[in-house]
């Protein structure tokens, strides 16, 4: 799953999860890439990982699958939780 | 495993009432208050708390009840001013009943109101001796919960009722996974020096174990949340004042509130558990 791609939808829920992951590391949105690990961040710790876990499901109230939450990966991946979990196609 | 405790208890609960003034309500509760509306403040939910409590053990006025882990004495002092309970309040550090015997002092209610320093497992008290037993996040402290709830029961009459609320972990699964964890050592070690969150599923299991009958389980999560976001507003406004008390806790606070708030749904629930020492549970 990557961020690529017109969909507009899809554009904006990946410039969503990355401000929100930017703003929880006290980081410029314009230094987070779409594939890059969010675990391997520095300053990344897993109180982090559930504050933008929650702040991405209250954006867009919804509740992502413990699997997602758990085993965070990328912005694009997340991303494409958030649709999925909106019921979008990909 | 006492000694431990001990220090646990001495450590975060033990500081300078004064500190926890400065980002409590005005009752010093130091556990989930209970809200209903948006414009709620801290001090009107922890009273409703309060209220919800009684409603759950079924006070009407004059009972005999026990706060195990009684802080500051909110929940003493509270019960026996509102509905002439005769309370006895029990916790490891000294400190909070030279502050709550002034305050019982200060509202009269000095006869109303007596605590004891120790350890409820292994205090001295009436067999049978009271109509009501509460614990609001103090089995957390308690390394064997089997004999804290064996020792509720022993104490309680035939027909009284136990209020445990704590914070727990959200299931089996996620206590094996987290309790290592980084954030959970911090709370544990760093704040509290002992500690042991268990899923509710272990609580309501040494409940029935120590022969009670569960007579309510509430999901309070969602308001230690807002709890925890009013008491974070609090230290943040207070900071300079904190800091002078304790010299860099503000920090230290800030973060343990913030790991707890971050954790609910997730990893962790915060439940009430009301349990009845009567076969069949409130009469029909």
């Amino acid at each position: 799953m990557t961020a690529a791609g017109n969909h507009n939808a899809g554009d904006d829920i990946v410039a969503t999860v990355t401000a929100i992951a930017a703003a929880e590391l006290g980081l410029p949105a314009a230094s987070l890439r779409p594939d890059a690990d969010l675990r391997a961040i520095e300053g990344m710790d897993s109180v982090k990982v559930l504050r933008m876990i929650a702040r991405i499901e209250q954006a867009y109230d919804i509740e992502l699958d413990d699997e997602v939450v758990f085993g965070l990966s990328s912005v694009a991946g997340t991303a494409g939780a958030v649709r999925q979990a909106l019921g979008e196609q990909p | 495993m006492t000694g431990r405790a001990v220090a646990a208890t001495n450590q975060h609960y033990d500081l300078d009432p004064e500190l926890f003034g400065l980002f409590l309500d005005p009752l010093l509760k130091y556990s989930s208050a209970l809200y209903e509306s948006p414009g709620d403040t801290l001090a009107v939910a922890q009273e409703r708390k309060l209220r919800f409590v009684a409603g759950r053990l079924g006070i009407a006025g004059g009972e005999r009840l026990l706060d195990v882990g009684c802080g500051w004495g909110s929940l003493v002092l509270f019960m026996a001013r509102e509905y002439g309970c005769l309370t006895t309040g029990i916790s490891p550090a000294p400190r909070q009943h030279e502050y709550i015997a002034a305050r019982a002092a200060e509202l009269g209610i000095s006869g109303l109101v007596r605590t004891e320093v120790g350890h409820f497992e292994l205090a001295s008290l009436p067999e049978r001796g009271f109509d009501a037993v509460t614990m609001l996040g103090s089995i957390v402290h308690m390394p064997d919960v089997d004999a804290a709830f064996r020792k509720a029961r022993q104490v309680l009459r035939r027909e009284g009722s136990l209020y445990v609320s704590e914070s727990c972990f959200r299931s089996t699964a996620a206590r094996q996974a987290h309790r290592q964890r980084a954030g959970t050592e911090f709370v544990r070690d760093s704040i509290f020096g002992w500690g042991d969150m268990r899923p509710l599923s272990a609580l309501v299991a040494a409940a029935e174990n120590a022969g009670f009958s569960i007579a309510a389980v509430d999901d309070l999560t969602a308001h230690y949340y807002r709890t925890i976001e009013d008491w974070l507003a609090g230290v943040r406004a207070a900071r300079p004042r904190i800091e002078e008390l304790a010299p860099g806790y503000a920090a230290v606070l800030e973060r343990y509130l913030e790991i707890a708030n971050a954790g609910w749904g997730y990893t962790t629930k915060h439940y009430a558990l009301t349990c009845r020492n009567a076969r069949k549970g409130w009469r029909a």
